[in-house]
């Protein structure tokens, strides 16, 4: 008996590497065993957790790339959008069809703000796309949330905007609740707030009612979100609301926006203005 | 052996495996070199470390890496096989007046040709197991093979130049 232990003893590193090479391998023949399954494998909860935190500090160095990427599905996505809307319409009214090259007069080009104001009674955008791509003063920019204004003056390569936080810039809105019609202008101090006016005081108007651009736009396409509605005020004496619209659009971490080129711009514009001109008998 | 240097030592251990786990996991050359740098956590253990100590090491080692790996066991089969080899290699490998009794395992203090003979022997007998383990097939002998002897390579180029960066 004595001997066997001190054989036991003296072997005893040969007899623990006979014991875990031999469970090491049952481990590994044995790997359809479910209960070995699922403690050695990579779903085991720490594990997963140490390869979470290692994998999304390797995405991080990835964002740049999905965030440009994202940008460009997102223009070509809201182009199929307008042009779906602009045909959606043929549903409602009984015998009307959109022209085709009407419905599809909106393209959108992705560009990257390089530099914005917020604080200033005037406030421009500066960008990253200019007239080798397309682009033209007048044409309208929107953002992935809503509307951000329009372009003021194009280089070859850099185009400046002027955005809706400008004491001068108005851009023709409706309520998407009732379609009616009225005017949004910034206040000019607080650069989350603009006003719409022209609403007649008579209409119903709601806290949170989605205020959209009107189809009476020549550069944006109807039904893009303005903001929502924030506080309604009427004074006795007035005939139309004081609504006080939320933007949509955070022009603190505005990155990307998409340039909307309307295609048939020109001839819309030069048709209105020669009718001014026709003389009625 | 000192506390202070035990903690050094438990600390280098550790300090592979996480190297493998979470850096030269995705490191692959030419779709047939791997990396498995952990192994150098058990080549490097001290000459003095006893056999039992030795194997279970091993053993924990590679289960570790097993659960990232998913593969089961296949490297824990591996490690137990070279913690308990070692002994025998740093034997055959003995200079001809022995080993001096303040030795340290390390490539400044051995000198190149024999820690690169040592590293290449255990890695590749490390990476022999756990490819043919892997591949389970003796169809696919011959890339196995292949895949050995690059990944040996590979392997043992790490460990040198990770030696290069220590002190002693």
């Amino acid at each position: 008996m004595y001997q066997l232990f001190q054989f036991i003893s003296r072997q005893k590193a040969f007899i623990l590497f006979t014991f875990l090479e031999v469970l090491s391998l049952w481990f590994f023949y044995s790997y359809n065993n479910y209960p070995n399954a699922i403690f050695f494998n990579t779903s085991n909860y720490y594990a997963a957790k140490a390869l979470g935190t290692s994998n999304s500090i390797r995405e991080y160095s990835n964002l740049r790339d999905v965030n440009t990427e994202l940008a460009s599905e997102n223009s070509r996505l809201n182009a199929t959008i307008a042009k779906l809307q602009a045909q959606q319409l043929d549903k409602s009214i009984v015998n009307y069809k959109a022209d085709s090259n009407v419905a599809s007069r909106f393209k959108f080009v992705v560009a990257k703000v390089l530099g914005l104001t917020t604080t200033q009674f005037n406030n421009y955008i500066t960008i990253d796309k200019g007239s080798a791509d397309g682009l033209t003063p007048g044409m309208g920019v929107m953002s992935s949330t809503g509307v951000v204004g329009k372009i003021k003056s194009c280089n070859e390569h850099f185009s400046v905007l002027i955005s809706i936080l400008h004491s001068e810039y108005s851009v023709s809105a409706k309520l998407k609740s009732n379609n009616e019609i009225g005017s949004v202008k910034w206040k000019g101090v607080n650069p989350d707030i603009v006003e719409m006016t022209e609403v007649s005081r008579y209409k119903t108007v709601n806290i949170k009612d989605t205020i959209v651009t009107s189809d009476f736009n020549y550069v944006f396409p109807p039904n893009i979100i303005i903001g929502y509605v924030k506080k309604v005020g009427v004074k006795p004496d007035q005939t139309f609301h004081e609504i006080d619209v939320q933007l949509a659009t955070n022009f603190h971490t505005l990155a990307y926006v998409y340039v909307i080129n309307n295609k048939l711009l020109g001839e819309q514009k030069a048709l209105e203005e020669k009718s001014g001109d026709v003389k009625i008998k | 052996m000192t506390p202070k240097s035990i903690v050094s030592q438990i600390l280098i251990f550790v300090f592979y495996l996480l190297l493998q786990i979470f850096f030269v996991r995705q490191l692959v050359l030419f779709d047939y070199a791997f990396c498995f740098v952990y192994v150098a956590s058990i080549i490097l253990l001290p000459f003095e470390i006893n056999k039992m100590t030795l194997i279970l090491l091993g053993f924990v080692a590679g289960i570790t890496v097993d659960i990232f790996y998913n593969t089961i066991g296949a490297n824990a089969a591996s490690m137990t096989l070279i913690a308990f080899v070692r002994p025998a290699v740093i034997g055959v490998l003995a200079p001809q007046r022995g080993y001096d009794e303040r030795q340290t395992l390390s490539l400044n203090s051995m000198g190149l040709s024999w820690f690169i003979t040592y590293a290449t022997t255990l890695i590749f007998i490390h990476h022999f197991v756990l490819f043919l383990l892997e591949a389970s097939d003796w169809e696919l002998f011959f890339p196995v093979m292949l895949k050995v002897i690059c990944s040996t390579i590979f392997t043992t180029i790490i460990v040198v130049i990770i030696q290069f960066f220590r002190r002693d």
